[in-house]
């Protein structure tokens, strides 16, 4: 397990369960919960975004890009196993998958 | 209480009215229309309202009291729950009363017993006094960092609380230095520090949470130690965890709550100079409760009697739960035993108070408790 993640003893929590920092559930581990699991097929993927757009996690990472004709953009560069849980709205969502084409993003059962 | 409340001048106190409380909020309100205090009076629609409002306001950083009773108390039970857990040392009076039904307004311990679990220090007053006392001791204790908890201090109904007494009141200034200025943890009104409060909590948290606040009413113990130690040495009158009243060599004590303890001080006193061996233990703190400190004192005592002023439906008082607990590791161990009184204001006589005694001589006689729970003055038994 990512060090980053570990689970805190009681003593290292403050009083009453305030939360201290802003963005902090970027250190909480929720991949764990997933019993289905999208998987990126890059090969299909016109880098529509959609699927970040709808990610309620932020776990489509991002990277600098260039489109056919030159233009900077925006790419997918992978998705955060450790922050997906699994829901599959990219799924559902990319326009990809709609037009039956590829899929970009395919939904396998997670394994045990 | 509402002179107490006076001279500590909270930021903020929400509050609801309700029998027999209310005379405490109607003084204070009396307090801020005079300019006595600079307190923020909230004047709500429900006690569950004016729990909320004084978790709002302990929340964004402020000094809070508020005080209640009863079907009031009853009312507040989810943000009982909210303000022990987020750690706000909200300061309650709970002036003791049943808990409907049949709605009756007279004194018994069913309200602030229920609320035991709620995470909040429990702190009991036989007389005006120690209820005066306590009060200022309260905010010192709960906004101690190493508690941070709220905190009832409970008195009797009516028997207490709406009986003039001769007592002693402390300066205004010498109330304030013992107090001290309020100093917030994480307040929600420090926009440079912005943080969140109430969030959700699950399975793989939840019970850290729960440790720590039981790390936190466990410390408490000793922090209400040392502040009672400092009132002593500050005021003069003297407080421990509980009361031992002419325990030293007794074989039979009797183990209660609040104002009946000044009832029963006059039988023992009686009866000692009778040369009977009685003596009576007299419960302050009851969150967190000290079960090392009166197994310690009940060491020599051959019968314990536990009187509850509250009942528990289908199971033994309150009280006799945790003296029987504190009792099993005693060696030898005494012969203890349970009886309700005083439901919804019934009297108990010094007479009954008497025959309790004289039936605790029975069973030492006979080596063993005739009945370990029994409702006393109740017609019909």
């Amino acid at each position: 397990m990512n060090e980053k993640y570990r689970l805190k003893k009681w003593q290292d929590l403050p009083a009453g369960g305030v939360i201290t920092e802003g963005g902090n559930a970027a250190d909480y581990e929720t991949g764990a919960w997933r019993t289905w699991k999208p998987v990126w097929r890059k090969e299909h993927c016109i880098h529509c975004l959609t699927c970040w757009v709808f990610c309620p996690d932020g776990a489509f990472l991002l990277q600098d890009g260039r489109t056919a004709g030159g233009k900077d953009r925006k790419e997918i560069r992978e998705i955060d196993y450790s922050h997906c849980k699994g829901c599959g709205l990219c799924v559902r969502e990319c326009p990809v998958n709609k037009q039956r084409k590829g899929p970009a993003i395919e939904f396998v059962r997670e394994e045990t | 209480m509402a002179e107490a409340m006076r001279q500590i001048n909270p930021d903020v106190v929400a509050a609801f009215p309700i029998t027999p409380s209310t005379q405490i909020i109607e003084d204070f309100a009396t307090f801020v229309a005079d300019g006595k205090v600079t307190t923020e009076l909230i004047t709500v629609e429900s006690e569950h309202s004016a729990m909320s409002a004084c978790l709002g306001a302990a929340t964004a950083g402020g000094r809070v009291m508020t005080a209640t009773s009863a079907n009031g108390l009853a009312l507040m039970w989810e943000m009982l729950y909210i303000a022990a857990s987020m750690r706000q040392p909200i300061v309650m009076t709970v002036v003791n009363r049943a808990l409907s039904g049949p709605i009756n307004i007279h004194c018994d311990h069913g309200d602030s017993m229920g609320a035991r679990d709620a995470g909040w220090i429990q702190i009991y007053a036989e007389n005006n006094q120690e209820a005066y006392d306590n009060m200022v001791m309260a905010p010192v204790i709960a906004e101690h960092m190493d508690v941070r908890l709220p905190l009832m201090v409970c008195l009797d109904g009516f028997i207490i609380s709406h009986s003039i007494e001769t007592m002693e009141l402390e300066e205004d200034q010498a109330v304030r230095n013992f107090i001290g200025p309020y100093r917030g943890l994480h307040p929600l009104l420090d926009t440079d520090h912005p943080v969140t409060w109430g969030a959700l909590d699950l399975h793989d948290y939840y019970i850290e949470h729960k440790r720590g606040q039981y790390a936190a009413i466990e410390t408490a113990q000793s922090v209400i130690e040392d502040v009672s130690e400092r009132f002593y040495r500050t005021f003069g009158r003297k407080y421990d965890l509980f009361e031992s009243y002419r325990l030293e060599d007794a074989e039979r004590v009797i183990v209660a709550i609040n104002s009946v303890a000044g009832e029963i001080k006059e039988v023992v006193d009686s009866l000692r100079e009778a040369g009977e061996r009685v003596g009576l233990l007299k419960i302050r703190v009851f969150r967190p409760f000290p079960y090392a400190q009166i197994a310690r004192a009940l060491r020599g005592a051959k019968v314990v009697i536990v009187l509850d002023r509250s009942t528990s439906m289908g199971a033994y008082g309150p009280l006799f739960g945790e003296i029987r607990t504190a009792l099993y590791d005693v060696e030898p161990r005494p012969l203890v035993y349970n009886r309700t009184f005083g439901l919804g204001g019934r009297e108990l006589f010094p007479d009954d108070i008497r025959e309790l005694f004289a039936e605790g001589e029975r069973c030492l006689q006979n080596g063993k408790v005739e009945k370990t729970f029994d409702f006393l003055n109740v017609r019909g038994d």
